[in-house]
């Protein structure tokens, strides 16, 4: 009986990687796309986005399936539901990405000095996110409150990036448009580096038991 | 073992004892039967004597304790009984001991009671005057006696059971005390039993050869350790639900595993989709191949099904670094692209001239210039598809060229002085200065060396420039250096100058000449020669060129 719910729990284990993998992959292409100004490449990430939501809707019945069926109690649980939240994060971790990608289909961005330092925000998000799957996999508390407290790093790129943007609308021949779908994508990449947060956090509670925060 | 011995022991012991009871009773029962009826013979014979004497009367006086007297007349009603009232009893004249007294004179029999608990002995004796005098005792039978031993018997019982469960225990353990106690690692050091020897000779032989195949065994999986650890390319063996059974150095390193990754499922170590995809395909039976990139080289992976009798029984995972490899291509690429426009270009001038005098549209004056452009375009691209095929000759390794002791400085010489025209023309002055120095090399390459870093340090040089050859000989070493005053060439320049087709100023290519090859051949014979080159050089000042050949 163990043994089929330890195996149970092992696919979850290897559904929610795979699903971070994707996750890796759609902020990745996003990143990309930005630097390059590549819409062509920006137009694949909602499909991933698709694959990521399925994925979720995926774990979350298995989870359901997992309490309902097993009852687990401690460790067990805990698995089990921080998994359960997880995959809302890293759901909206792919929609952002998508979000982004899409401000960048409308082909506003182009390769530029100013997307430099959305481009190292970038860097920094997507080790955040890597990150935090890489705790959920190595089960590395050390390695989660890390992720946690290099948010502040990302808050202060967007902070960086809001006063470049004010920088740029102060000039005669600003270009309003695209100053704010650069805004927008700083939030995005913002808001991505909270769910990573939050992906973390859930790591640490997965292994230690203390919701912190 | 013990369980065993008991029951053997409570087996014979209680057969012993069952026999033995049996045998005693039985025998001793008849030898005192017989006894009594000895016994009883003789009573019968006083007490005839006294009826025959004293007639009926001889009874009243007679005390009877043990014994039943009757006596019974020639027609079996009874006379007299000392236990019995007469009127009671039946005609005796069907009994055994009465026929056989009435026949002999004399009739013995015994009978049992209706009970069976007592059987009764008879003697008859027929009189004188044809009355029978019979006698009886009765003695317990034999199945009375029996159960009168119920209870010695039943204790004499328990005693053999408990005294064998003892000396069972304590047989067992004397036999199974030295098995025990056999050393299993030296088997023919044990001299306890002789029946355990040819087995003990057997457990011997076959440790030794369990030894010897785990010897054997050991060596070939550190023989196979060590080619799998030691090699380059990373290889992994999964199981059928993608968990990690082996990997080697290679492997841990490239992706950063740890040693406790054993067990582990893949997607732990990497969580690449492109790699996951072709597990996931390797695990369906597929063999699979993809690129990925990881730490910014690229990786070609290899999935391989392991398949045994139609079930995939687990994966083996390739990784080999094609980084250099698809540099190579691209190199490759790019001079397969870069050889078909250097050589189109002069073509097309070529026949555009050409085009124009076949169609008599030059003036007569101009043929002349005409038929110049031509053959100059023809003379580049000459040069061009010898300068190749130097090149490709030089990627063989030059094998058919001789080797020979050559004079560098008299082979500088030669260049200088077949450079001293273009020298001329581009208002440069050529020097050459040094001593002898001979160098085992193949001169014609030697030459190309220094006649091309001659030709670029000319040609890439100011008006009133100047070039300098030098040759040192040193102890262990020649050291050819061409230095000029030219446009020198920028650092992010100097290590890719040496690369077929790269020219620092693209723009300006045509107007100096050349075909881009120069230097690309130049490196590739200092190759062959085991030399190295230098390069020195500031931008605006000029360059060093120093070529260092062992000796």
């Amino acid at each position: 009986m163990r043994l089929i719910f330890d195996e149970q729990l092992d696919l979850l284990n290897k559904e929610l990687i795979t699903m971070g993998a994707f996750c890796e992959n759609a902020i990745a292409l996003s990143a990309k796309a930005l630097t390059e100004g590549n819409p062509a490449l920006a137009k694949t990430v909602p499909d991933l986005s698709a694959q990521i939501d399925h994925k979720e809707r995926e774990i979350e019945s298995m989870c359901l399936k997992l309490l309902l069926q097993r009852q687990p109690v401690a460790k067990d649980l805990r698995v089990v539901s921080s998994a359960l939240k997880m995959v809302t994060d890293m759901a909206r971790i792919g929609d952002q990405s998508a979000d982004i990608a899409e401000i960048i289909t409308l082909a506003n961005i182009r390769a530029d000095d100013d997307t430099q330092i959305i481009h190292d925000m970038s860097v920094a998000v997507i080790k955040m996110v890597t990150d935090s799957i890489d705790a959920f996999v190595k089960k590395d508390m050390q390695m989660a409150k890390a992720v946690i407290a290099y948010d502040d790093v990302v808050d202060s790129f967007f902070d960086e990036v809001k006063e470049m943007l004010i920088a740029l609308l102060g000039k005669p021949e600003a270009d309003g448009e695209y100053a704010i779908d650069l805004l927008m994508i700083a939030k995005y990449f913002e808001r991505i580096g909270d769910h990573a947060v939050n992906i973390a956090q859930w790591v640490l509670f997965s292994i230690t038991g203390n919701k912190e925060g | 073992m013990t369980k065993r011995i008991f029951r053997s022991i409570c087996l014979v012991a209680l057969t012993v004892f069952v026999a033995s009871v049996f045998l005693i009773m039985g025998l001793l029962y008849e030898y005192f039967s017989d006894a009594m009826q000895a016994q009883l013979k003789m009573q019968t014979d006083l007490a005839a004597q006294g009826v025959t004497n004293e007639g009926i009367s001889y009874f009243h006086d007679l005390k009877v304790t043990n014994y039943r007297i009757s006596l019974i007349d020639m027609n079996g009603n009874v006379l007299y009984d000392s236990a019995s009232d007469i009127a009671k009893m039946g005609n005796h004249l069907e009994r055994e001991e009465i026929q056989q007294a009435i026949i002999k004179g004399y009739g013995e029999s015994r009978r049992y009671s209706a009970t069976l608990t007592e059987r009764s002995l008879y003697c008859a004796q027929k009189l004188d005057d044809g009355t029978i005098l019979r006698l009886s005792i009765s003695q317990r039978s034999i199945f009375t006696l029996l159960l009168g031993m119920v209870q010695p018997v039943c204790i004499v019982f328990l005693i053999a059971l408990v005294l064998s469960i003892v000396l069972a225990k304590q047989v067992s353990q004397k036999i199974v005390k030295p098995i025990n106690e056999i050393d299993l690692d030296n088997p023919l050091s044990n001299e306890e039993y002789d029946e355990l020897s040819p087995f003990l000779r057997r457990i011997d032989s076959q440790q030794k050869q369990m030894r010897a195949q785990k010897a054997e065994l050991a060596q070939k999986s550190d023989e196979l350790d060590t080619i799998i650890g030691s090699m380059n390319e990373g290889m992994i063996l999964l199981n059928s639900k993608g968990k990690i059974i082996s990997i080697n150095s290679a492997a841990k390193k490239l992706l950063d595993a740890g040693n406790d990754c054993i067990g582990s499922d893949m997607l732990s170590l990497c969580r690449n989709l492109e790699l996951q995809d072709v597990l996931a395909k390797a695990l369906h039976g597929e063999q699979g191949q993809n690129s990925i990139k990881l730490h910014g080289e690229s990786y070609q992976i290899d999935a391989d099904p392991i398949v045994s009798e139609n079930i995939v029984k687990g994966t083996a995972l390739f990784l080999f670094n094609v980084t250099e490899k698809e540099k190579a291509e691209q190199i490759r690429r790019e001079f397969t692209a870069n050889v078909s426009h250097e050589l189109k270009t002069p073509l097309h001038s070529i026949s555009g001239y050409a085009e124009l005098l076949k169609n008599d549209m030059v003036k007569e004056a101009d043929k002349i210039p005409f038929a110049g452009k031509i053959y100059e375009e023809a003379g580049r691209m000459i040069q061009l598809v010898e300068d190749i095929i130097s090149l490709s000759h030089l990627d063989e390794g030059a094998g058919d060229m001789q080797w020979e002791n050559t004079d560098l400085y008299t082979l500088a010489d030669k260049a200088v002085q077949s450079l001293e025209p273009q020298a001329n023309a581009a208002c440069v002055t050529l020097a050459l200065s040094g001593v002898p120095a001979v160098i085992n090399g193949i001169p014609q390459l030697l030459y190309s060396i220094v006649y091309n870093l001659c030709d670029n340090a000319i040609k890439y040089n100011h008006e009133n420039g100047s070039v300098m050859v030098t040759i040192e000989n040193e102890n262990n070493k020649v050291v050819l250096s061409v230095q000029d005053t030219g446009i020198g060439i920028a650092p992010e320049h100097q290590e890719r100058i040496f690369e077929r087709f790269y020219r620092v100023d693209k723009s300006h290519s045509k107007a100096v000449g050349g075909t881009g090859l120069g230097l690309s051949i130049v490196k590739h014979a200092a190759k062959i020669h085991n030399a190295k080159i230098e390069i020195k050089s500031l931008v605006g000042k000029g360059s060093t060129v120093i070529v260092t050949f062992p000796k």
